[in-house]
């Protein structure tokens, strides 16, 4: 049987003009300078099948190239050479609602989605009632877009988004959308494609969604293809290379944890055994909630008697970037080892997460109080992953509150609105 | 009312249909109802306006052109012929002008959803070709009900004179669509190049004038498409005897209005499908 996805020695090259001429003049006046353009090459003749009812998940850090791979599954792209062929129909989520509009009613927005989708008007009218109930919005059929939430939006696109029956579905990035209940009927969705045997490609940061859905998994990094095979030893490959990848960022940073000498981990008069990060009900887990709780619970074995010393940890996100950083000495806790031998146990405990979704490292370091001796050094000494919830972009979760205030003409009589 | 039977926590597909014709037939009726749709929401009006615009604008051009300067005196029934001209008038600006932006206007869609790219420029056209429908409606019932409409079996010949009109409309379309995502100065010639057609196109003024007033500049003008098609379409629709052709104009260069039509169609689409792998990069 042919393969669904055939990609074959595919390369594509963007060129970045370093100075943008689209007004006549311009080209006129410029006429003899050939424009000048920065060569970025996306994809380097990368060739990867996927064979009928297979999920295959695609990961890798920004920029890897894996957003390009898609567009140009999805024929939005045009590859500079080689191939990216679909054998059979194809229904593309890069985004959810794209072409909707929000001054149109829910279900215009459903007949125009799904017109983008390759449905006609007859064959969604029958399938309308069915789509409000999923998306719970049974009796917001008739009300224009602008006044939904962005929840009841998401709910709405990611409804019309699986409407269309094809051999193959790319997905970018659209796992889990909307509240907690909502994801789970998304979930449910994908499991029932796993089930139905249908052939997947889904682009995703989120490596716990790709170990738990995927067969297979490709690890791109700088436009080629670092690892392929099963889910869990490719997401594995990804952790190191992330790792590596925040060790390599940290050599150029003068942060508070950064060795003296790389290659020397510490004098090991005191060790960290262990380091593992657990959920609000104490399970040990890597996925975690932002605005969820996170303890890092962290073993200790002495090997000499050296006194109070210091523990310290730092957040970093995936591409090394320092987030947070904190110890004992700084938060006025005090650590003592007594006599060799003694395994010490030291949890930090963080009530509510104020991290977005996303990759994250944690690095441990033991040292005297005065910093000159360094114990140990763990980087990372663990990874964690925040789930995507979609909403709030960025890295931190600002806990913000909107306040809206107007005021009309005065002459007609000034009224003042409050909104929190 | 209907009791839903169904489970809410399953959202089974549906299959696309077979026919890629009927899917994008779909996707440019859907598109085009939206942008019709999009330019009367929000007005207290609404859809009125879609029939208040054209009358006030035929009005005014009659009170103008015909009253006022006295255009087409000693012409045959000189204000129809205005409001057949103005008609397919409006269609090609507003089409043309629509069709500018088809492309560069929907960089969203474009970047992150595949369909033919072809398809935003047929329903912009089509959008233009509802508002035409609309006024040409429009002018049939105030004609009729004057009494000085003067149909004929010549008349079906409008169909064809129509049809390549929306030809020409098509391929400046696919030209400027295309164009205007890389040279965003076309937006600005474009509404020059407009107004030297409108006025040497012999919309609000009969072609006879021009042609009385200089041979030469009414061959210049003459072989323009515009030009033609308003002509002919006034000879054909209001009375073949009494008002003048193209062709008893200026002979068998008829002909190059015609190619043109055909030539600029063939070079919209050229160029269209030369550029539309780039659209998604530069938008």
């Amino acid at each position: 049987m042919k393969p669904v996805v055939e990609v074959s020695n595919l390369r594509k090259r963007f060129r970045l003009p370093l100075d943008r001429s689209t007004t006549l003049k311009y080209r006129v006046t410029h006429w003899r300078s050939a424009s000048r353009y920065r060569d970025l090459i996306a994809l380097h003749d990368i060739s990867f099948d996927v064979p009928a009812g297979q999920f295959l998940g695609v990961a890798g850090p920004n920029g890897c190239g894996k957003s390009t791979l898609l567009k140009i599954l999805c024929r939005i792209y045009e590859a500079d050479s080689g191939y990216a062929r679909v054998n059979g129909e194809f229904s593309a989520f890069l985004e959810l609602g794209v072409g909707f509009n929000p001054e149109l009613t829910a279900r215009e927005n459903v007949f125009l989605g799904g017109a983008m989708l390759g449905l006609t008007r007859a064959q969604l009218r029958g399938k309308i009632d069915e789509v409000f109930a999923f998306a719970e919005l049974e009796d917001f059929a008739e009300q224009k877009l602008k006044n939904f939430s962005s929840g009841m939006q998401v709910r709405l696109a990611f409804s019309v988004a699986i409407l269309a029956e094809t051999d193959l579905l790319v997905m970018d990035e659209v796992l889990a959308v909307g509240d907690a209940s909502f994801q789970e009927k998304c979930f449910d969705t994908f499991s029932r494609y796993k089930r139905e045997g249908k052939t997947i490609v889904l682009v995703s940061h989120d490596l716990g969604a790709l170990e738990e859905y995927c067969d297979r998994v490709l690890l791109l990094n700088r436009g080629e293809i670092i690892a392929d095979g099963p889910a869990a030893e490719v997401t594995s490959t990804y952790h190191r290379m992330i790792a590596d990848h925040a060790l390599a960022a940290e050599r150029d940073m003068p942060q508070e944890l950064r060795r003296a000498d790389p290659t020397q981990w510490g004098s090991r008069a005191v060790e960290l055994v262990s380091v593992s990060l657990l959920d609000a009900g104490g399970r040990s887990t890597s996925r975690f909630d932002t605005g969820g709780a996170m303890t890092l619970d962290m073993h200790l074995l002495a090997h000499s008697d050296v006194g109070d010393f210091v523990c310290g940890l730092a957040i970093r996100r995936a591409d090394g970037m320092l987030l947070a950083g904190t110890n004992t000495f700084l938060d006025h806790v005090t650590v003592t080892s007594h006599s060799p031998g003694e395994s010490i146990s030291i949890r930090y405990a963080i009530e509510s997460l104020p991290l977005l979704a996303g990759g994250y490292i944690i690095q441990v370091v033991l040292q005297d109080v005065t910093g000159s001796h360094r114990y140990d050094f763990a980087d990372p000494a663990a990874s964690f992953h925040i789930n995507n919830m979609g909403g709030h972009i960025g890295i931190v979760e600002m806990h913000g509150r909107w306040q809206v205030a107007q005021e009309q003409d005065v002459r007609s009589g000034a009224i003042t609105q409050t909104a929190g | 009312m209907t009791v839903a039977v169904h489970d809410s926590h399953v959202l089974e597909g549906v299959p696309r249909s077979r026919s890629v014709f009927q899917r994008n037939l779909n996707l440019i009726r859907e598109l085009s109802i939206t942008a019709f749709k999009l330019k009367y929401t929000g007005s207290a009006l609404g859809y009125v306006w879609s029939l208040v615009k054209p009358l006030m604008l035929f009005g005014i051009m009659l009170l103008v052109f015909s009253i006022l300067l006295k255009a087409g005196q000693g012409q045959y029934e000189f204000p129809i012929q205005l409001l057949v001209a103005i008609v397919a008038w409006t269609f090609f600006t507003e089409a043309t002008t629509n069709a500018m932006n088809a492309i560069a206007g929907s960089g969203d869609l474009i970047r992150k959803a595949y369909f033919p790219r072809w398809i935003l420029v047929a329903s912009s056209m089509t959008s233009a070709l509802l508002t035409f429908t609309i006024n040409t409606a429009l002018v049939l019932v105030v004609t009729f009900a004057l009494g000085q409409l003067n149909l004929s079996w010549l008349s079906l010949l409008a169909i064809l004179y129509y049809l390549e009109l929306v030809v020409l409309i098509l391929g400046l379309s696919l030209l400027l669509s295309s164009l205007f995502v890389f040279f965003r100065d076309l937006g600005h010639i474009w509404e020059i190049v407009s107004l030297v057609l409108f006025y040497g196109s012999a919309v609000v003024i009969p072609f006879q004038t021009v042609w009385d007033h200089s041979k030469k500049l009414a061959y210049l003008a003459g072989v323009n498409p515009i030009a033609q098609i308003i002509t002919d379409l006034r000879h054909v629709l209001i009375d073949p005897a009494k008002v003048r052709s193209m062709a008893s104009f200026i002979g068998a260069l008829e002909v190059v209005p015609i190619l043109l039509t055909i030539g600029i169609f063939l070079l919209g689409f050229a160029v269209f499908a030369r550029l539309t792998p780039r659209f998604a990069e530069s938008l």
